[in-house]
């Protein structure tokens, strides 16, 4: 099914460009790296994705829904989708806010309305799958960075989100949290979620992500390639390995 | 709170700028102590400076649909310490009066004063003394009303003040407008009821979270203070106070109390009959009435001028010889 | 090592779609501050390009003196004809900005004598007409000349201008940091919004606390902040003195610069009266 479609998107910044005449289906279920150098383009990329900034020209929708910015004018409208699309940001500080880690994971759930029991339950499971049981009375602002990379995903799982976007996700975690991290993301694409990574990284991701999108520098994509394809050239690898 | 440009007479606004050069002193050995102990004040004062400008640009949602801005005095008092915050909240202002035309150029200082030193030093007062009671957020409520409000009278005085200060022969107003009885209670009004209660909200609401999440980031007060600063603080403000009556002399100077409340009488029943509708409007007649300020005025605020800044530069000369000698 | 995926274990209720309550939103407080805030950083990130006439060009601290003694003479004068030479040698002065520029700053302009002209408005019935002109004809001089200086000065010139007028080093320092980190924590708390916003997928019923954990997360970051910029300030030396270039010592023009203000006050003080 396609759930994410983006026809001749570009982004301006006050006085840089964003991205350039991109187009890009991505189907549900999929497990997408955005790879390139840094500043090409991923994170404006997952900005537009989320519903936080609008293209300047071109069409974005979402699962048949042009996403507009009239469309996301409506508040309503705007949080129904923020519900299906949950975003995880390079700089965790900034979605920390609350006073424990199990007040944050709940943050998202108690305003759904559901009974606290059920609330309950999806703390004490994001918590599980994130590997963060033992964080659960912590103050989110005093965790290492590794610690709140994993916390930001707990709380934005906690809302059953159809689409994953993360922004360098693996950054700042040790090598087994990395493989924990990746493991988690591969079983949360099995059950049918769709994952949208953005990386610098390829050895990390080479093993897990199917779809490579490759971004140059000048805010464009240079390759869209599926893993086995991707595997087929070594001199792209090799490149990959440098970013 | 903010008062811009042209509110204010030039008179009153060097005089409450000399008022505020002894505070800004003071404020800045008091945090060069700090500094000693805290290193980090150093940049916190510049950063801080810029979180009570993104705190006074955000608006805040009360009833009705509209939105008012909090101040953060008392709160920036409680979290840096009262005299990094006067500095803090003094730079502020200075980057919104300059870069961003938000407050006057001429009425920085008395914007300095009611928002700088008059709020978080009120506000922090009432915090320390709720703490000692042990009702430290009681105290902390009740500082961030008391403190935005006394703000908010000190600001409506010195606007009320100015048709007494300078007005025309006639009695036509040179500077603000209103008297005592408008300024005041407009001030007064529109704190008591709605920004008091939005930065009491405020301030008690990040208080709690910065005390819960990481409680030693809050202003630890020092052991033992040095009393001294206190002291020049009040030898300064002595040594300037004849020079607020010499500034504003000439305007008012030869009115007793009781003249004064009649010329006040006098100007609201000139009201009733402006002299544009009696006369009609005659442009060089009307605007030649204005010239009463000129030579004396002027010179005698030159003077006064040079001279607080002539005090202020022996105070810190003094005070620097003091602690050279206290360092050793 | 290859993670092998597998869905045994993970919850139920991560595998079936969650639906989210369709309440009626209240007006958004927040996408209000959002804007606000891009404004200010986008000013931030690209102010206005400063006019530098290369032939005219004075010293930051000349300026800041003509600043504070045409708005001061402003203040003190009463005399029209004097205030009306102010007005005309301040557009004349305008006259050298380029069309785009004076475009905007006369809508700058505009605006923040309307804003200046609303309290004062109601004192018609109190002091009549002759009252109210006089003093909004002041207050928007004072504002043109304020105007001027921020569309002339860049944030550079005027801690360059402040340190030749010998203004404490520690104030400077910390204006210096002000302007930098105004910008850096406006951008925090700008993606704590948007973080906040992506998963606030109700209408808030208490916004106030997520205010006050907005702005205490923004406090601590600050303090986080201090004490990083403390530590590089410290490694690269710092001795406590911050040393700045001074421009080239005073020139002819400086003076030429500041002449029309002097001799406006020259007026003011021999004439005025």
């Amino acid at each position: 099914m396609l759930l994410l479609k983006l026809v001749n998107i570009c982004y301006d910044y006050p006085n840089t460009c964003g991205l350039d005449q991109l187009s890009l289906d991505i189907h549900a279920g999929e497990f997408v790296c955005l790879m390139g150098p840094n500043g090409s383009g991923k994170s404006t990329l997952l900005r537009i994705l989320s519903g936080l900034a609008s293209p300047t020209t071109g069409d974005y929708q979402f699962d048949g829904q042009a996403i507009t910015a009239t469309y996301l004018a409506d508040a309503q409208r705007r949080q129904q989708l923020h519900q299906r699309i949950g975003m995880v940001f390079q700089n965790t500080d900034v979605q920390l806010f609350n006073t424990s880690v199990a007040e944050e994971i709940a943050f998202g759930p108690r305003q759904l309305g559901l009974a606290s029991a059920v609330i309950e339950q999806r703390v004490t499971d994001c918590l599980e799958l994130t590997d963060c049981q033992d964080l659960r009375d912590r103050i989110p602002y005093q965790l290492s960075g590794g610690e709140k990379k994993r916390v930001a995903l707990a709380s934005v799982l906690a809302l059953n989100p159809e689409v994953l976007l993360l922004d360098e996700p693996l950054n700042g975690l040790t090598i087994a949290a990395q493989q924990q991290m990746l493991t988690l993301l591969q079983r949360l694409q099995a059950s049918g979620k769709t994952i949208i990574m953005a990386s610098h990284n390829y050895q990390q991701v080479q093993a897990v992500a199917e779809r490579f999108i490759i971004f140059n520098s000048t805010h464009q994509i240079d390759a869209d390639l599926a893993r086995a394809d991707l595997n087929q050239q070594p001199d792209r690898q090799a490149q990959l390995m440098t970013l | 709170m903010h008062i811009p440009d042209n509110y204010l007479s030039p008179a009153t606004c060097g005089t409450l700028i000399a008022a505020m050069a002894p505070i800004w002193t003071v404020a800045g050995i008091k945090v060069k102590a700090q500094i000693k102990r805290h290193h980090e004040t150093l940049p916190m004062l510049g950063i801080a400076a810029s979180l009570a400008f993104l705190i006074m640009m955000f608006n805040l949602p009360i009833p009705g649909g509209t939105t008012a801005h909090a101040v953060g005095g008392t709160l920036l008092a409680v979290l840096i310490g009262p005299w990094a915050a006067c500095l803090a909240l003094t730079v502020t202002l200075l980057l919104q009066a300059l870069l961003f035309g938000d407050g006057g150029i001429l009425a920085f200082g008395a914007n300095a004063l009611n928002m700088a030193v008059i709020m978080p030093f009120v506000g922090y007062a009432c915090y320390r003394l709720g703490q000692k009671l042990h009702h430290e957020k009681l105290g902390l409520a009740i500082g961030a009303y008391v403190g935005i409000n006394t703000a908010a009278l000190v600001a409506g005085i010195e606007l009320g003040l100015q048709p007494l200060l300078a007005h025309t022969a006639s009695g036509a107003p040179l500077y603000c407008p209103y008297g005592l009885n408008v300024a005041v209670p407009a001030m007064l009004t529109a704190h008591l009821l709605i920004a008091g209660w939005v930065e009491v909200a405020f301030t008690l609401l990040v208080f709690q979270f910065v005390k819960k999440v990481a409680p030693t980031n809050l202003y630890q007060v020092p052991a033992r203070t040095n009393q001294r600063p206190w002291i020049a603080l009040l030898l300064g403000l002595a040594a300037l106070s004849p020079l607020g009556l010499l500034a504003s002399n000439t305007a008012w100077g030869e009115w007793d109390a009781t003249e004064l409340k009649q010329r006040l009488v006098q100007q609201h029943v000139s009201t009733s009959a402006p002299r544009g509708m009696v006369h009609g409007f005659h442009f060089q007649a009307l605007f030649s009435n204005y010239d009463i300020a000129g030579l004396p005025i002027s010179m005698g605020y030159i003077l006064s001028a040079l001279t607080a800044v002539l005090i202020f530069l022996l105070l810190i000369r003094g005070l620097q010889h003091e602690t050279n000698t206290i360092n050793h | 090592m290859k993670p092998t995926p597998s869905t045994t274990n993970l919850p139920e209720w991560l595998s079936n779609p969650t639906t989210s309550p369709s309440r009626p939103s209240k007006v958004n407080f927040w996408q209000r501050n959002q804007r606000h805030l891009r404004g200010l950083l986008n000013h931030l990130a690209q102010p206005t390009p400063i006019v530098t006439d290369q032939r005219w060009h004075i010293t930051p601290q000349i300026k800041l003196i003509r600043l504070l003694a045409l708005v001061i003479l402003i203040a003190l004068i009463n005399n029209v004809v004097l205030l009306w030479g102010l007005a005309l040698l301040l557009g004349s002065q305008l006259l050298w900005l380029p069309p785009q520029q004076l475009r905007q700053f006369m809508s700058h302009w505009l605006v923040s004598i309307g804003i200046a002209a609303i309290f004062v408005l109601p004192s018609y019935w109190l002091a009549g007409p002759a009252t109210l002109g006089f003093f909004i004809f002041k207050t928007s001089l004072m504002l043109a000349n304020a105007q001027y200086y921020r569309f002339t000065t860049s944030v550079q010139d005027l801690l360059t201008g402040l340190k030749a007028l010998h203004c404490p080093d520690i104030f400077i320092m910390t204006l210096a940091i002000a302007l930098t980190y105004l910008r850096m924590l406006g951008q925090h708390l700008l993606l704590t919004m948007e973080a906040l916003e992506l998963r606030t997928v109700a209408p808030t019923k208490h916004p106030y606390r997520l205010i006050g954990a907005l702005f205490g997360n923004l406090y601590l970051k600050s303090y986080t902040y201090a004490l990083e910029l403390y530590a590089a300030m410290e490694a690269r030396g710092f001795n406590g003195h911050y040393s700045r270039g001074i421009a080239s010592s005073n020139h002819w023009r400086d003076y030429l610069a500041l002449s029309p203000a002097l001799v406006a006050w020259m007026l003011f003080i021999f004439w005025g009266r």
